[in-house]
């Protein structure tokens, strides 16, 4: 018993409840089995030995004296009716007043010795059996003499017990019943009333990383509230600190936008004025650090920005994806023709809807070109796609660059991870803010091998009932927060 | 040409100013809203470079009052926001160009050439590439003086090119400038005449290229 209520990992609340409950109702029962028993066999024997009573009664009726002999006269009919009893053969022995044998059976035993009264009951053993037996005396006179004869009358004890077991059975079996019927009971109703903590548990369950929106408390039993509502203090805690961390990140990308901007325009300036030679090539070098330091903090700032802790709430508009991916595709040519990269679009030749966010897919998009056009040597073909992915609608985007090692490709989505030996200056944020971005358009984003093997293609393939669950996340995170 | 810096960084301001002044225009700066707001109320400019956040009153300010007082001058907003939102805002309150930290200078001396140029016709008449020029009042082009023989369609797939110089133009935009809402055109029209612009332009060294799945884009001249 101990060792049950030490196995914490098996505690649920209806096993327990159940245990509670069951451990004093069986005991209850096996008390109550012994008072059942008891009562059962006194009132069992009470009514039996009435019965045995009886019969010596019978039997002492018929004691005669004659000649100074006392004798039995006993009819055929009243022994054959002793012997074929009910409740099972009865013998009998009668005894004169000096204690003489006057009929029956010899070897009965004898009653205890001191007799208490005319009429006493005793168990004892007979023929290697249980036999309950009654010893009653009666008064007879015999000539001028008075003496007592006895009666005695034995039965099998094995008929009353019978009954008394019939009678422990017909009360204890019941009450089984019942005790079993309890705990179903109990079991049933402990499901119902946990009914919701399951709820509880599978809407925290099923939640992603990023919802920290506070649980519902709706029709929580007042018991479970209070866990509901420190749960929820945490959450909001929780998601506060990760704001004012975003919003730190935010700000400090922001205040070094300027002094980058001064760092930047002064070092163009002197790398227009500089003679060539030495301080042209560190002018240049310099200038190269800056560009990187900017990208940086680009990116740094629309990683916060897409970030859900930032505070900022992803509008959910009917977004034409084919324009917003040829604006994007527009836009990067200049970059590309200056890298002599041939940058093309297709679309599929009907029009692509979705719902999101059109500053964030841009920025998405922005960052796939940026890797594509960044990472392809000149020469090299770059093309954006729209298509319909079994139904859902996609945008690849394809380089006929270096490719991307299978080792690498899901790291490339980790921050500040980059691939070795590219020779290209990148700080590893772009990949993990199109991921930021496409999670929060309930699309998937993955990395494999070109067409012909070379290359690298990215493809964001958006999956609209995703999305509906994104933006529900989202807008209940926007109405409580 | 005068230009009024208003900057609160110094190193930002000083690089703007010498950049700009070697380019031969007439730069003052000023490094506080409440400043920018005296000298423009006193002194006309060509244009204004107007940083967002700026001490005591920021840019949106500036630019309010500025407009208030009916100034008409050109104003480019120079600023570390870059939020959509700030972007809309700052054009909404009269401001003619936008422009986000850190900037290229090339960049922003060519905005300061076009804005200064549309401030000076109202909008701009003559449209320059190289060597080619385009009168856009007067329908006629010329390359280096010399007057080219372009058909009235032609003339108009080079005027929208040369517009967007250096970017993509895709050939709804050209067909939607050329023929208006209710002509239908195919996109095989337009194929046509960019083919004879190519041919007629080609001793130019005016360069039109085709971006796939795109359009086209009329590539920078040398500078």
């Amino acid at each position: 018993m101990m060792r049950f209520s030490f196995r914490a990992p098996d505690t649920t609340l209806r096993r327990k409840l159940l245990w509670w409950l069951s451990a004093p109702l069986l005991s209850l029962w096996l008390i109550s089995s012994v008072i059942d028993y008891d009562i059962a066999n006194r009132f069992v024997n009470l009514a039996y030995d009435r019965a045995l009573l009886e019969s010596a009664l019978d039997i002492g009726r018929q004691v005669k004296v004659l000649n100074d002999r006392v004798y039995v006269d006993l009819p055929e009919i009243a022994v054959q009716m002793l012997q074929t009893r009910e409740s099972g053969r009865v013998y009998y022995l009668v005894t004169g007043p000096e204690n003489e044998f006057v009929t029956g059976e010899p070897d009965l035993p004898p009653p205890p010795d001191p007799l208490s009264g005319r009429i006493n009951y005793y168990d004892q053993q007979y023929r290697g059996r249980p036999v309950r037996i009654v010893a009653l005396q009666l008064p007879i006179e015999r000539g001028k003499e008075r003496g007592l004869v006895m009666v005695q009358v034995a039965e099998n004890r094995a008929a009353r017990n019978e009954f008394a077991r019939q009678i422990l059975l017909g009360m204890v079996l019941p009450q089984m019943l019942l005790i079993v019927l309890a705990g179903l009971l109990v079991s049933h109703v402990v499901g119902r009333a946990l009914a919701p903590l399951s709820t509880l548990r599978d809407e925290v369950g099923s939640r992603s990383h990023r919802d920290l929106s506070p649980l519902p408390e709706g029709d929580m039993p007042l018991e479970v509230r209070p866990l509901i509502h420190a749960m929820n203090e945490l959450l909001q805690r929780l998601s506060e600190a990760l704001s004012s961390q975003q919003r730190f990140i935010a700000d400090a990308a922001h205040q070094l936008r300027t002094p980058i901007a001064g760092l930047k325009t002064q070092t163009e300036l002197a790398l227009r004025q500089a003679p060539s030679g030495e301080a042209q090539a560190t002018l240049t070098q310099l200038r190269s650090a800056t560009e990187r330091t900017t990208r940086l903090v680009n990116q740094l700032l629309s990683l916060a920005r897409a970030e859900p802790a930032s505070g900022r709430v992803p509008a959910a508009e009917r977004i034409d994806l084919v324009a917003l991916a040829r604006e994007a595709a527009s836009e990067w040519v200049p970059r590309a023709l200056a890298r002599r990269i041939d940058l093309g679009f297709e679309e599929p030749g009907r029009p692509v809807h979705i719902e999101g966010d059109a500053f964030q897919l841009r920025e998405m998009l922005n960052n796939v070109l940026d890797n594509a056009v960044r990472y392809t040597s000149p020469e090299g073909q770059v093309s954006v796609r729209v298509e319909l992915q079994e139904g859902d609608p996609a945008i690849t985007v394809e380089d006929d660059g270096p490719g991307v090692p299978e080792a690498d490709r899901s790291r490339v989505f980790e921050r500040f991870y980059r691939v070795l030996g590219t020779g290209v200056e990148g700080c590893g944020l772009g990949l993990a803010i199109v991921r930021e971005i496409a999670q929060h358009h309930g699309a998937e984003v993955t990395l494999g091998p070109g067409v012909n093997g070379n290359g690298t293609v990215v493809r964001i393939v958006f999956r609209p009932r995703r999305l509906r669950a994104a933006n529900d996340a989202a807008a209940s995170f926007a109405a409580d927060g | 040409m005068r230009i009024l810096i208003v900057e609160d960084d110094p190193v930002l301001a000083d690089g703007l100013t010498r950049s700009l002044r070697a380019n031969d225009y007439a730069v003052d700066s000023a490094n506080s809203g409440t400043e920018a707001d005296h000298v423009l109320a006193a002194q006309p400019y060509d244009l204004v470079i107007l940083d967002l956040g700026l001490p005591k009153i920021d840019g949106y300010e500036v630019l309010r009052r500025l407009r208030r007082r009916g100034a008409k001058v050109p104003v480019l907003i120079l600023t570390a926001r870059d939020a959509l939102e700030d972007r809309v805002r700052g054009l909404d309150l009269g401001a003619d160009d936008y422009l986000t930290k850190p900037f290229d200078l090339p960049e922003l001396e060519a905005r300061v050439r076009a804005l200064i140029r549309r401030g000076q016709s109202g909008s701009s008449a003559l449209l320059t590439h190289g060597a080619l020029t385009v009168d856009v009042a007067g329908r006629r082009a010329t390359l280096a003086g010399v007057p080219l023989d372009l058909s009235a369609r032609e003339l108009g797939v080079l005027e929208v090119l040369m517009m967007r110089s250096g970017r993509v133009v895709a050939k709804e935009q050209l067909a939607e400038q050329l023929y208006g809402w209710e002509e239908e055109v195919g996109p095989n029209a337009i194929e046509v005449y960019v083919h004879r612009l190519r041919k007629k332009l080609e001793t130019a060294g005016v360069s039109i290229r085709t971006i796939r799945g795109l359009g086209y884009l009329l590539e920078k001249p040398d500078e």
